[in-house]
């Protein structure tokens, strides 16, 4: 049990990090340019770490830890493989609830830090959040409704038997809005609002340094792990073993990078316009779908 | 131990505090927490208690009954409780305050009036506290008088229209049976034509559902909760709104009777059904409207409305999950709301009643603990993962998808979206963010009023880790109406379709938070620094120049504020509007001036004599 947290916990941070590296890596390329080392996310961690920081209070550093610990709770509730160890917790319900603690956390953290880019972040932060929350909202209800429980597991264990989650008839409607939403989640172009660096210099992690910096960043890689995780585990039937697992979500992240690439950034209303208008209209569809398939 | 005397004994007292404050402040203060704090421990005292006692009025016809069973003790626990912690921190938020013995009797009568409901075993003593109950509350709203004066007013007239919708059911009730006693009455609706039920639910449901604020008849409660006294404003959301939605339960599930009312069908028009969404329309709607308010309490007033949304989700989908979440959530809204506003009128006594949320800001140095209390407050209306409200959610969700109403689900969980970013606008722009230049000096609230929002805090928190203990008592009543009880333990719910276990969850988040803090504390301590230091780096920055809380969330703003007209609330005003026209324009005819009515008079006459000279009639 502990060996297995532990491992949990390494694969996702390795994961992560290795994303965050390819995806600097790959973009460089893409722009004809050579890139930093795969590594460099980790060696930026070390070395920010290794440097002075400083804080805000009480509030400051309760909230960053507060958005680190969200993320590894959720962690424990996303099957890693045939690993999950929150398994008979509450299911996706806890996880719908669990996602939001981080960005909360976060929130209480950059409100504390009184710098107004900070708060602007928050605020098109939450508004990205309620954004993309309502077609996610709608395709994880469609999925319970569909495999009748709300255990993540047991999803999982449906379509071992039954096929893909995507290549299902009545659940593609759902599938192709998820893909659609999900450069939304993970943050990348073209709805990288939260941090625009050249807007509003990061946004929420304006005020950190040195350890803080390099906790956001952990924190990043968790959450980048755990967004592309959902969606394999929900819609591409998850894995049997951590190696295929693994296989499956770097297919994801490597699509979800080119289209980062070549994509410039929304402004705030147009990407609420946009995730409101297509992919909440065909989750809803599908969500239609589901539900008329089952009263008949 | 008798109900008769501990209402008796609480009104005399009640009065007994206001004469009291005539001859020390200081007794009087005594005097109101100890008849609050009698309340509780006399209804604490009647744990499992379940007895009836008659008393004859002199009218052979109408006994009246007062009687107690586990359903009116868990309200009676949450009246008193609330009770007992609004006077308390009323104790220094009124202090300079005028006509405070005032206040405080009305503030001990309304609690009675409440318990007596609560107590009542028939229709016509519930009718006779209800209205004890209409009026103190109206006068508290309008406390405070300018723009409270018109808050009470709309909340009294409404509130009579409901009452008045009550009688006329309570009438045609013991017209059709010949009694009034709610045991009685139980189970012999199911015997007449389905109109009369349709009828009588219909009036029921108008009188409650105001009291209740939910959606169609919600527009009274906004203005009342934010212009009424902070203190009174957490009773007022905590419990006098649950008043309501004890009345839906009591008629619902023991005059309807559980069986009668799930799948109260007219043709192709499920009642039952079209009541959930009413639910579901009173969680979105109201949630959304809070999102665009300014003022502190406003912004909670609109919640109060879509929390009770949830209640009534719950209540009206009547399986024993969704009803036990619908319970459960009473109790819990009671706690976070309660808390929420007195965190709010604790920031209004320090800073002379500032609720503007665009101009306060930076607090949390100032005031920590009415910060933590209002953090707590506001993760229990989220409903984070280990406070109460996240069971009582988790409850009414699961209920909802595995019954297989994804819609429903989907209206609940965007009203919780919609929460967290208004809730996150509060506290950012009255605890966090920049701290204005006048407010530099505010010292932190007072004990009395930190220890209410502490207990409170313990609640919500304990009721999350734990919530075994209510929901032992909610299995209870819901087995009463005759619904299946839960299979609980302690720390959680357990079931094929899939369990909760919170305690595991607050290991897993509390085990994790350690460590993490752990590690974070083991690197070289961070420098604290002025909050101008690093934005400016280091050059000077005007003071109160640089914060973002105006049009926190515009974007969305501008884009949903058009689909949120209160169109309810309109018609309402129009409506009122029209009827004062029309009373004026028959003020212009009786005028009051008697020189007129003479003139009347002799028209009238004139005209009469006319009528005979010409055709003779008579």
């Amino acid at each position: 049990m502990a060996l297995k947290l532990l491992l949990t916990l390494i694969i996702a941070l390795v994961t992560g990090l290795f994303f965050l590296g390819l995806s600097r890596k790959m973009i460089a390329r893409i722009q004809w340019r050579y890139g930093p080392p795969l590594i460099q996310p980790l060696i930026d961690i070390i070395k920010l770490l290794s440097q002075k920081s400083m804080t805000h209070g009480g509030l400051f550093n309760f909230g960053l830890v507060l958005s680190l610990a969200g993320s590894v709770i959720l962690l424990l509730f996303i099957p890693l493989g045939e690993w999950c160890i929150m398994n008979k917790s509450g299911g996706l319900l806890v996880i719908i609830y669990l996602m939001l603690l981080a960005p909360f956390g976060t929130a209480l953290s950059s409100g504390a830090a009184a710098n107004p880019n900070a708060s602007i972040g928050i605020s098109r932060k939450l508004l990205m959040a309620l954004a993309y929350e309502v077609p996610l909202l709608l395709i994880l209800l469609t999925l319970m409704t569909y495999y009748n429980t709300i255990s993540i597991s047991g999803i999982i264990v449906k379509q071992q038997n039954a096929g893909w989650s995507l290549t299902i008839l009545p659940l593609l409607l759902s599938g192709i809005a998820y893909i659609l939403i999900l450069p939304a989640v993970l943050g990348i172009r073209p709805f990288a609002i939260v941090k625009a660096p050249q807007e509003i210099a990061s946004g929420p992690s304006v005020e950190y340094s040195g350890k803080f910096l390099a906790f956001a960043e952990i924190q990043h890689a968790f959450q980048t792990y755990i967004t592309i995780a959902l969606f394999v585990n929900l819609f591409l039937g998850g894995a049997s073993n951590p190696g295929y697992f693994f296989l499956k979500m770097l297919v994801v992240f490597v699509a979800g990078i080119l289209i980062h690439t070549v994509f410039p950034r929304f402004r705030i209303e147009q990407a609420i316009k946009y995730l409101w208008r297509w992919p909440a209209l065909l989750a809803l569809a599908g969500l239609a779908v589901v539900v008329i398939l089952d009263k008949i | 131990m008798n109900l008769v005397y501990i209402l008796a004994v609480a009104f005399t007292a009640s009065l007994l505090v206001y004469l009291s404050g005539k001859i020390s402040k200081t007794l009087r203060n005594f005097l109101a927490v100890l008849v609050s704090l009698g309340m509780a421990a006399s209804v604490i005292y009647l744990y499992n208690h379940s007895f009836a006692i008659h008393l004859s009025t002199g009218f052979p016809d109408f006994p009246l009954v007062l009687r107690i069973n586990t359903l009116a003790w868990f309200f009676a626990l949450i009246i008193s409780v609330v009770g007992v912690l609004t006077v308390i921190f009323s104790l220094q938020y009124i202090k300079n305050k005028k006509r405070t013995d005032f206040y405080f009797l009305m503030l001990l009568l309304v609690n009675v009036s409440m318990l007596g409901i609560i107590f009542s075993g028939d229709l016509l003593s519930f009718y006779i506290f209800w209205e004890i109950m209409s009026w103190s509350t109206f006068l508290l709203i309008s406390y405070n008088r300018g723009a409270a004066i018109a808050a009470g007013m709309k909340y009294i007239i409404m509130s009579l229209a409901g009452s008045a919708a009550i009688l006329t059911g309570i009438l045609s009730l013991y017209t059709c049976f010949g009694t009034l006693i709610i045991a009685e009455l139980a189970g012999n609706l199911s015997l007449t034509s389905p109109a009369y039920t349709l009828f009588i639910f219909l009036l029921f449901f108008t009188g409650f559902g105001i009291k209740n604020a939910v959606w169609p008849f919600h527009s009274w409660l906004p203005p009342a909760h934010s212009e009424a006294p902070s203190p009174f404003s957490a009773l007022l959301s905590g419990t006098l709104i649950k008043i309501g939605t004890y009345g839906l339960i009591i008629f619902f599930y023991v005059i309807l009777g559980m069986k009668k009312f799930i799948g109260l069908k007219y043709g192709f028009f499920n009642l039952q059904y079209m009541l959930c969404w009413i639910g579901a329309f009173t969680i979105v709607f109201p949630t959304f409207i809070a999102l665009l308010q300014n003022d502190a309490k406003r912004l909670l007033a609109w919640h109060s409305i879509g929390q009770m949304g949830y209640i009534i989700l719950g209540i009206a989908f009547g399986t024993s999950t969704g009803v036990a979440g619908g319970i459960f959530h009473i109790f819990n809204h009671a706690a976070f709301k309660g808390l929420l506003f007195l965190s709010v009128g604790a920031v209004e006594y320090r800073t002379n009643g500032v609720r503007d949320l665009n101009s306060l800001g930076g607090l949390l140095k100032k005031m920590p603990v009415t910060f933590c209390g209002a953090l707590i407050g506001a993760c229990g209306i989220i409903g984070m993962p280990l406070t109460n409200g996240f069971v009582s959610k988790w409850l009414i969700y699961k209920t909802l998808i595995v019954e297989k109403y994804p819609f429903l689900a989907f209206a609940a969980l965007l009203g919780t979206w919609g929460t967290i970013l208004s809730l996150y606008k509060f506290l950012h722009n009255i605890f966090l963010g920049q701290l204005p230049e006048k407010y530099k000096n505010i010292k932190k609230a007072p004990f009395t009023m930190q220890f209410p929002m502490l207990v409170f805090s313990l609640i919500i928190i304990t009721c999350g880790v734990l919530p075994g203990i209510p929901l032992k008592i909610i299995n209870r009543i819901i087995t009463s109406f005759g619904l299946k009880a839960l299979d609980i333990s302690i720390w959680g719910v357990i079931s094929e379709t899939g369990a909760l276990n919170t305690v595991n969850i607050f290991f897993a988040l509390a085990g994790a938070f350690f460590i993490i803090w752990l590690i974070f504390k083991l690197w070289p301590k961070e420098t604290k620094i002025a909050q101008a230091d690093n934005y400016a780096a280091g050059a000077a920055v005007p003071r109160d120049k640089y914060n973002y809380t105006v049009n926190f969330y515009n974007p969305l703003y501008r884009m949903i504020s058009p689909c949120l007209r209160d169109f309810i609330d309109e018609f309402y005003i129009r409506l009122a509007k029209i009827t004062r026209s029309l009373c004026n324009s028959i003020k212009l005819v009786y005028n009051g001036d008697t020189g007129y009515y003479i003139m009347y008079i002799i028209l009238f006459m004139t005209a009469l004599i006319f009528i005979q000279i010409k055709w003779s009639i008579w």
